[in-house]
């Protein structure tokens, strides 16, 4: 059986305009315009069970609403989903049981209270028994190192403590599959990584199907086997992370700041993308050379501030357009 | 099928406890709070004693039967507002997308959400209303039909505040709208009936249930009449079927929101 299952899912919502001032807000009582925005626009594929899938796009690309129509949230306006064979609109509560949600920007715990009770409260929730309950919770207590904190209330917490704890609450009932919606938003690297960890430990320790939203390539480079990149509200690409690592993230962006001007020999595998007096932007295309022999090249004497960082989703997005674009050209 | 409910009742349990222990943590607004509502009630009675002795008979109530109203409505309205306090502010709930935390719980939507708050100076006047029957009426039979019509009143206000507030499912302006309505059924709530007539009286008794919450049930526990509490009792069970509908309803076209659109 398919973890999840999605076809031709889509979702349209209806937005009030108004225009400025008086004027625009007395028009709006009385010829409300309503522009229509498809959020989700006709969307299918599948997740094995077991498997961990990000399902990744730029800002407003319709990720978070295909996740809440997947976890019976929002109705859809058309199309079909079944997740574990349940369809989420009708028998939404006895999905419930078997899913874990976690929204990145949005609190399910109670702030005054300490994370082992809104563990309890969960587990009532979830019609757990009290010593079972006591069991998991010391289980997942150990798993995710929550022991130093368990006993504070959750609005003392660090953003990234709470995190933590928001994923331990959302695997109470040890879910078969759990959503992720951008759980790595607003975090600073280090627990960025830390995140990472803990779900590729969930879904190795249970088996856990995870379907992971992001806007940052980062998050699926270090989780994901596949990947699905959209954007409004369609699906650009479904396909294999070695794929697309071959295809498009072979790519790094370096930035520097040197000490004097200087002119770089002009060498295979980096492309200078700007020079401007002091500061250098380079693209090292890492199939071709290493990006330490490029660091070497550059000679790390004269440097006085370096930035590596991956080539940001739209640009990879716009690549992927483009030769699919070019692709059509060729078949015609 | 038992157990479920038993599950369900022992999470929104918890859900109140909850909501209390996080009420009580600030001590000195929870005390401060129940205080005033003591003064301001204390207000309310001494405006009546005075209008007593002016006239003796208004509207057809006597002082005792103004107190037995007007502790009654603070008792419906305070047991409405610990148990159910969310049913009254749902438009904030269904406009900024809040209602997405229990949708994904495998518990009923609708009464998850109702117990997800309470009004701590409610407790406060859940007992001042008990206390005011016991000092201008008292006797057991009463105690027991005042809290009996207690707890109906507060389903069928909660019911109406939820019809109210599930518009906000279908226009987003409805949130005055169906603040107004219920604001309107509490203010009107402690003014004998009496005085009114004709069309405010057919309001108050059939679109604004406060003449089935609360003017019925006074009459009742002045001369009781097992007829008239049956009405009642289908009353309550007619309006809350029907507040269900709309909820369910109106999900449907629940929304939720994005971060974007939740800051404009
Ligand atoms: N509740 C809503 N009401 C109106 N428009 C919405 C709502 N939720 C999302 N949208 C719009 O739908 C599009 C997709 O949003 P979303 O799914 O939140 O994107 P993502 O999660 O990929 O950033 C955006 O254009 C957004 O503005
Ligand atoms: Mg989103």
């Amino acid at each position: 059986m398919k973890a999840i299952q999605a076809e031709g899912l889509a979702k349209t919502f209806r937005v009030k305009q108004k225009e400025k001032g008086m004027k625009g807000s007395i028009q709006s009582v009385f010829h409300p315009k309503t522009e229509e925005v498809r959020a989700v626009d006709g969307v299918s594929f599948s997740v094995e069970e077991g498997e961990v899938l990000a399902f990744i796009g730029p800002n407003g690309a319709g990720k978070s609403t295909t996740i809440k129509m997947l976890t019976g949230i929002l109705y859809p306006d058309g199309g079909k989903v079944e997740v574990l064979g349940i369809d989420p609109v009708k028998k939404r509560k006895q999905l419930a049981y078997q899913i874990g949600t976690v929204f990145g920007q949005k609190e399910q715990l109670w702030t005054h209270l300490t994370p082992y009770d809104n563990f309890k409260f969960f587990a009532a929730i979830y019609d757990i028994p009290e010593r079972e309950a006591d069991a998991r919770i010391r289980e997942l207590g150990e798993t995710f190192a929550l022991g130093a904190f368990i006993n504070t209330p959750v609005r003392n917490l660090s953003l990234g403590q709470r995190i933590r704890c928001e994923i331990v609450a959302s695997l109470i009932h040890r879910p078969s599959v759990l959503f992720l919606d951008e759980p790595t938003i607003g975090l600073d690297p280090v627990v960025k990584e830390n995140i990472r960890q803990l779900i590729k430990q969930m879904n190795k320790e249970f088996h856990t199907t995870i379907f992971l939203t992001s806007h940052d390539i980062g998050d699926i480079e270090k989780l994901c086997k596949r990947i699905i990149i959209v954007n409004a509200g369609r699906i650009v690409l479904d396909d294999s992370m070695q794929n697309l690592k071959y295809h498009y993230l072979n790519k790094k962006i370096v930035e520097m700041k040197l000490q004097e001007e200087t002119t770089l020999a002009p060498m295979q595998g980096i492309a200078v993308l700007k020079e401007k007096g002091c500061h250098v932007k380079l693209e090292v295309d890492t199939t071709k050379m290493r990006i330490n022999d490029a660091l070497a090249h550059i000679d790390a004497e004269h440097v006085e501030d370096i930035n590596i960082s991956n080539v940001p989703l739209e640009n990879i997005i716009m690549e992927i357009y483009k030769s699919e674009k070019g692709a059509d050209g060729g078949l015609a | 099928m038992l157990t479920a409910v038993k599950n369900q009742v022992r999470v929104c349990v918890l859900s109140i406890k909850y909501n209390i222990m996080r009420e009580m943590l600030n001590k000195v607004t929870f005390l401060t709070n129940i205080c005033f509502m003591a003064l301001n009630n204390a207000a309310f009675i001494i405006q009546w004693v005075i209008l007593f002795h002016l006239k003796k008979d208004i509207g057809g109530y006597t002082m005792k039967e103004v107190m037995l109203l007007w502790g009654l409505a603070a008792s419906t309205f305070g047991l409405a507002c610990i148990l159910f306090d969310r049913a009254f502010s749902l438009p904030d709930l269904i406009i900024s997308g809040k209602l997405d935390a229990y949708l994904v719980m495998p518990k009923n939507v609708l009464l998850s959400v109702i117990t997800s708050s309470t009004n701590t100076s409610a407790i406060g006047d859940f007992l001042y209303g008990i206390l005011v029957m016991c000092i201008f009426s008292f006797s057991v039979g009463r105690f027991f039909l005042f809290l009996l019509f207690s707890a109906i009143g507060a389903v069928i206000i909660t019911a109406f505040a939820l019809m109210m507030g599930s518009l906000s499912f279908w226009f987003v302006r409805a949130e005055l709208f169906g603040d107004n309505m219920v604001n309107c059924m509490i203010s009107f709530a402690t003014y004998p009936d009496g005085i009114f007539h004709g069309k405010v009286r057919f309001l108050l008794y059939n679109i604004i249930p406060v003449g089935m919450a609360v003017y019925q049930p006074v009459h009742i526990m002045m001369r009781f009449d097992l007829g008239s509490l049956l009405t009642v009792l289908g009353y309550a069970i007619l309006i809350s079927a029907a507040a269900v509908f709309v909820f369910y309803r109106g999900l449907r076209r629940y929304s939720s929101s994005s971060l974007m659109a939740a800051r404009m």
